[in-house]
């Protein structure tokens, strides 16, 4: 579980400056690249978890951008989440111009921002799209890095193009490009360039102490994807087959299902009940293309003379799209379609920006549904809160309980002076009543009922509440611990 | 000639350098040696005796002491490597001469042990004896002499229980024989934790400085020439020791004496105490009634359950003494301690009697008194003396999931063993209710020709192989006889779902798989 939770990759977001230039793509057309930088500085402010009736602690930090398009600036998700209020400035432009995100997209760490004030695009130009760089060839990171005031420019080499985990929330990985440029806090969201043209965003790194030279850029497919996903003027998210495969490289396996000897095909080892092939795909079909293109059975494809993983073909698609995959179900070879419906619908392993934290409070003890944030701000001990929250999805958790509910902290009061010992449970049930969401919890407590039973999961004694005690707290605790709001449900 | 000394002295503090941090790696490797039990006085406890009252040579009665040292070869099985064991260690203890010319040590000093060997406190003659009884729960074992003339040089020790307050000493021996005693006395009397995890049995505590010595395992406390408990854990930082005590030892002894050793039993059930006045007036505990703590799990066919008691009844008196809110009852000898003392001074196939109070009104049950043996449990809570059960199938390590297996993961294993297993082990009461079963485990593939493509499996659940359900590895033997078209099909709990082994390359490769990684034996299912 630990190492769920662990995040060796770093983003890049941090306190820099304006700007000074130097380098082979700035020479070779100054005024565009130059013109279309921008600083941005983000006053942020953190969901507040701990106490979800108050706000949270301000901060912020910089990052880059640059003009993408005539009237727009792109840079990371991370440089602008949370923003309570965020500017951009120029190079020799005094003014700090305020901008609003106008979409962001968190699963793949892009922002598209606005000016209000057209004046900042006055003498701008957007900077070309590029595509992916050859392995070995030259690229500069343009940015306002740590380290100084002014525009700083690093020089690197591509190193290589791989699938891998985006840090930002955790749990998506997007194809992602490796240069040995120096990228560092600051330098998030800023363009690299090679030829005149942006062939990435600079976005992640690892700290000092685990690896030196190691920078990492989100390409420009996945920079077009999220341009493409926005034209509707909503952001739908990456869509994903849901499904695990193991390859097929044991000869005994494959003669077990019937394949000949021809590095060909993955069997599907599980199929999410909740994503798109539900229904469709199942435990032991083999799945030999996606969409025409052959599967090799280490589970990769060649798209446009690029060895890639398969999920690569998905990546490409949006909602609404759909994508036709060639198994083989019992040695015979059938044809199924795959429409991707929606978004996966149970995100709670990623970490999540700009949401108003959902909570209940009842009789000081503080309910709130289980995910990543939450796991960040508590550090709970108990492991069956660690093993659930892992396998949330693994073991399909979700079905019984989309949201595990659970009783992260207590506001100590006479009501519930003897039940610190249920702190870390996750609610079973209330009053009989099965607790599958949050929600569940609010509409259980609403009723009237002499006593309120909470049971938690695994053994252990009923948390048992009076009502006229718990109505005989009630102002108290408001006023003792300043409760603004004593719950907050999505939606409501 | 200050020089050779010096150089000596040097190498002396290189040494243990060199020793703590080869400690501090296996602390934190799974599958490197574990530090030896507890329970002895540390190496390192230097200067740190000056507190309290000096310790005193104790006079031999008759010419015939009531201490010997035990030195015992200690050899534990590897359980990540189940075909082999790890490198023996050796220990030197204290042993307490009792009556039948007996020895009695702590159970942790003979785990594993290969082999055993008795010394007069002088060094003057040895003898090599057996583990005639051993209970790992009560930490207790017996050691017989191979020659019970050997014991005739020795004068028993009689045992008398003591209470919070009594002077005691400790007695270590010096390397020439002499005992000293260090004097201290009982601060406190509990139910606490022994060495394994689950066992609850009267303690008693003090405070004594301890000086490392030669034998210091195992160390008796004394008063007034009779032996009032073992130490079995001593922290050399806040000088403090927990015993065995004596009611506890008399209770070990009683048990063996018909030669037919059952241990202590357990009611199987598992309480929550009922202080909350709202939960009290939920349950139906008036003003009436003061005590009682409430039942939270009443383990499938243990006493418990057989006798009728039901999850949310409330206990209220056990053994004809009442039961307080918080599982309490009022020892004559010790005040206030858990109600489990009272279980455990039962023996197997007595009868307990129990009232609780279900839905209003008082019931009697009578608990015919049990135990379940580490075998019956789904996850063997330890295996000691045994060797580990396993097959190695192509290249495939299967093992039977213990709690033994979780703990190669060192100290922290709670947290870091693998997930999926912690989990079942933590439910396996609700898993498998009634048990009668084992989980067959994948722990890691070898790479081998049979195995490509599967080489970064593990920490897997093996559900069923070639159609037969895993509920013993046993089992595994039976099931690959039924492999079909000359495939071994394996099926898992979770991903990958399954997978199939070619059984000729399987037998096939063997040979080479043993060869290869030079492992003596492919299976052990006894």
């Amino acid at each position: 579980m630990t190492s769920l939770l662990r995040r060796p990759l770093v983003l890049l977001i941090v306190v820099g400056c304006p700007l000074f230039f130097a380098a082979s793509d700035l020479h070779a057309q100054p005024n565009e690249i130059r013109k279309s930088l921008a600083r941005i500085v983000n006053s942020a402010q953190e969901s507040n978890y701990r106490t979800p009736w108050l706000p949270g602690q301000t901060g912020g930090g910089s990052g880059t951008g640059w003009v993408v398009s005539n009237d727009r600036l792109l840079t990371n998700a991370h440089v602008v989440s949370n923003a309570r209020f965020l500017t951009v400035e120029k190079e020799n432009d005094p003014k700090k111009y305020v901008a609003t995100v106008e979409h962001v997209a968190h699963d793949c760490d892009l922002a598209l921002l606005k000016v209000e004030d057209p004046g900042f695009f006055k003498d701008t130009k957007p900077l070309p799209l590029g595509g992916i760089p050859e392995i070995e060839s030259t690229v500069s990171v343009f940015g306002y890095p740590i380290g100084g005031e002014r525009l700083s420019v690093t020089q690197g080499i591509v190193s290589r193009v791989d699938f891998r985990a985006y840090a930002h929330s955790v749990v998506d990985s997007h194809l992602c490009i490796q240069i040995d440029a120096a990228i560092n806090p600051g330098n998030s969201g800023g363009p690299v360039l090679q030829g005149g043209k942006v062939v990435g965003v600079a976005f992640q790194g690892y700290s000092g102490d685990v690896a030196q030279n190691v920078g990492y850029m989100i390409p420009i497919p996945v920079v077009e994807h999220f341009l493409a996903d926005i034209k509707d003027g909503r952001y739908d998210r990456y869509m994903d087959l849901s499904i695990s495969v193991f390859p097929l490289l044991n000869p005994a396996y494959r003669k077990a299902l019937g394949l000949p000897n021809n590095d060909r095909g993955v069997v599907v080892s599980n199929v999410q009940s909740a994503g798109p092939c539900a229904g469709i795909l199942k435990q032991g079909d083999v799945i030999l293309a996606v969409d025409g293109h052959e599967v090799a059975s280490d589970g990769m494809v060649t798209l446009d003379g690029e060895r890639v993983q398969m999920a690569e073909i998905v990546e490409r698609k949006f909602l609404g799209d759909a994508v036709e995959v060639a198994i083989l179900r019992n040695r015979q070879p059938e044809k199924v379609r795959v429409k991707f419906d929606r978004p996966w619908p149970y995100p709670m392993q990623a970490t999540a920006y700009e949401q108003l934290p959902e909570y209940v409070l009842f009789a000081g003890l503080l309910f709130q549904p289980l995910n990543r944030n939450l796991m960040m701000t508590y550090r709970f001990s108990d492991m069956r809160i660690d093993y659930l929250f892992d396998h949330f999805i693994s073991r399909e958790v979700y079905q019984e309980h989309p949201e595990l509910v659970v009783l992260s902290s207590i506001l100590p009061d006479p009501v519930n002076t003897y039940s610190n010992e249920f702190r870390e449970g996750i609610v079973d049930e209330v009053n009989g009543r099965k607790i599958k969401t949050l929600a569940g919890v609010a509409e259980a407590f609403a009723e009237t009922s002499e006593f309120y039973v909470i049971k938690f999961l695994g053994t252990g004694r009923p948390l048992v509440l009076e009502r006229a005690a718990v109505e005989g707290a009630r102002e108290r605790i408001r006023r003792r611990y300043n409760v603004l709001q004593e719950q907050h449900l999505a939606g409501h | 000639m200050n020089t050779p000394i010096s150089a000596a002295f040097f190498f002396r503090v290189l040494l243990i350098q060199l020793m703590l941090s080869a400690g501090g790696m296996s602390a934190q490797a799974p599958g490197s040696d574990p530090a030896p039990p507890g329970g002895g006085v540390p190496a390192a406890s230097g200067e740190g005796a000056a507190v309290g009252i000096p310790a005193t040579a104790v006079p031999v009665r008759g010419g015939k002491p009531s201490v010997l040292r035990v030195s015992v070869t200690n050899q534990a099985w590897d359980f990540i490597r189940p075909w082999g064991k790890r490198p023996p260690f050796s220990r030197r203890a204290v042993g307490t001469v009792l009556k039948g010319g007996r020895v009695l040590v702590t159970g942790e000093l003979v785990a594993n042990a290969n082999y055993v060997e008795l010394e007069t406190p002088d060094g003057g003659s040895k003898m090599p004896a057996t583990v005639e009884v051993v209970d790992y729960e009560a930490n207790l074992a017996l050691l017989k002499a191979e020659d019970p003339k050997f014991m005739e040089q020795f004068a028993p020790l009689d045992l008398a229980p003591a209470v919070v307050g009594d002077s005691v000493s400790a007695w270590q021996l010096e390397s020439t024989g002499t005992v000293l005693a260090t004097p201290s006395a009982l601060t406190t009397v509990e139910v606490g934790r022994y060495p394994l995890d689950d066992s609850l049995l009267l303690v008693y505590r003090m405070t004594v400085p301890l000086q490392f010595r030669d034998a210091s395992f195992t160390l008796p406390v004394v008063r007034t020439g009779k032996l009032v408990g073992l130490v079995m854990r001593y922290d050399n930082n806040t000088k403090s020791a927990e015993l065995i005590p004596a009611p506890v030892i008399e209770h070990f002894l009683k048990d063996a004496a018909d030669g037919n050793y059952d241990g202590f039993p357990k009611p199987g059930i598992s309480i929550a105490n009922t202080r909350d006045p709202q939960f009290r007036r939920y349950v139906g505990l008036g003003e009436g009634v003061s005590g009682g703590v409430y039942i939270t799990g009443v383990a499938k066919n243990g006493p418990a359950d057989k006798a009728g008691m039901e999850v949310g009844d409330v206990l209220l008196r056990i053994a004809g003494q009442d039961v307080d809110r918080d599982g309490n009852y009022l020892d004559p000898n010790y005040g206030k301690l858990l109600v489990s003392n009272l279980v455990t001074r039962f023996f197997l196939g007595d009868t307990m009697p129990c009232t609780v109070l279900r839905k209003g009104q008082r019931v009697e049950l009578k608990l015919k008194m049990a135990r379940r043996s580490p075998g019956e449990f789904v996850v063997d809570p330890y295996v000691i003396d045994r060797a580990p059960r396993f097959y190695l199938l192509g290249g495939l390590l299967l093992h039977e999931l213990s709690r033994q297996y979780l703990k190669e993961w060192g100290a922290e294993w709670q947290k870091k063993a693998p997930e999926e297993f912690l989990q079942i082990e933590r439910e396996q009461e609700k898993l498998f209710p009634g048990g009668g079963r084992k989980v067959v485990i994948l722990s890691g593939v070898l790479p081998s020709a049979a195995t490509i493509g599967y080489e970064n499996l593990q920490h897997l659940v093996v559900r069923q192989v070639n159609g037969v359900p895993m509920n013993r590895l046993s089992e595994l033997p039976d099931a690959l006889a039924k492999a079909q078209d000359g495939m071994h099909k394996i099926e898992f709990d979770g991903e990958p779902g399954c997978i199939y082994l070619d059984a000729q390359a399987v037998a096939e490769g063997d040979k080479a798989l043993q060869r290869n990684y030079r492992i003596p034996l492919l299976y052990r299912l006894e």
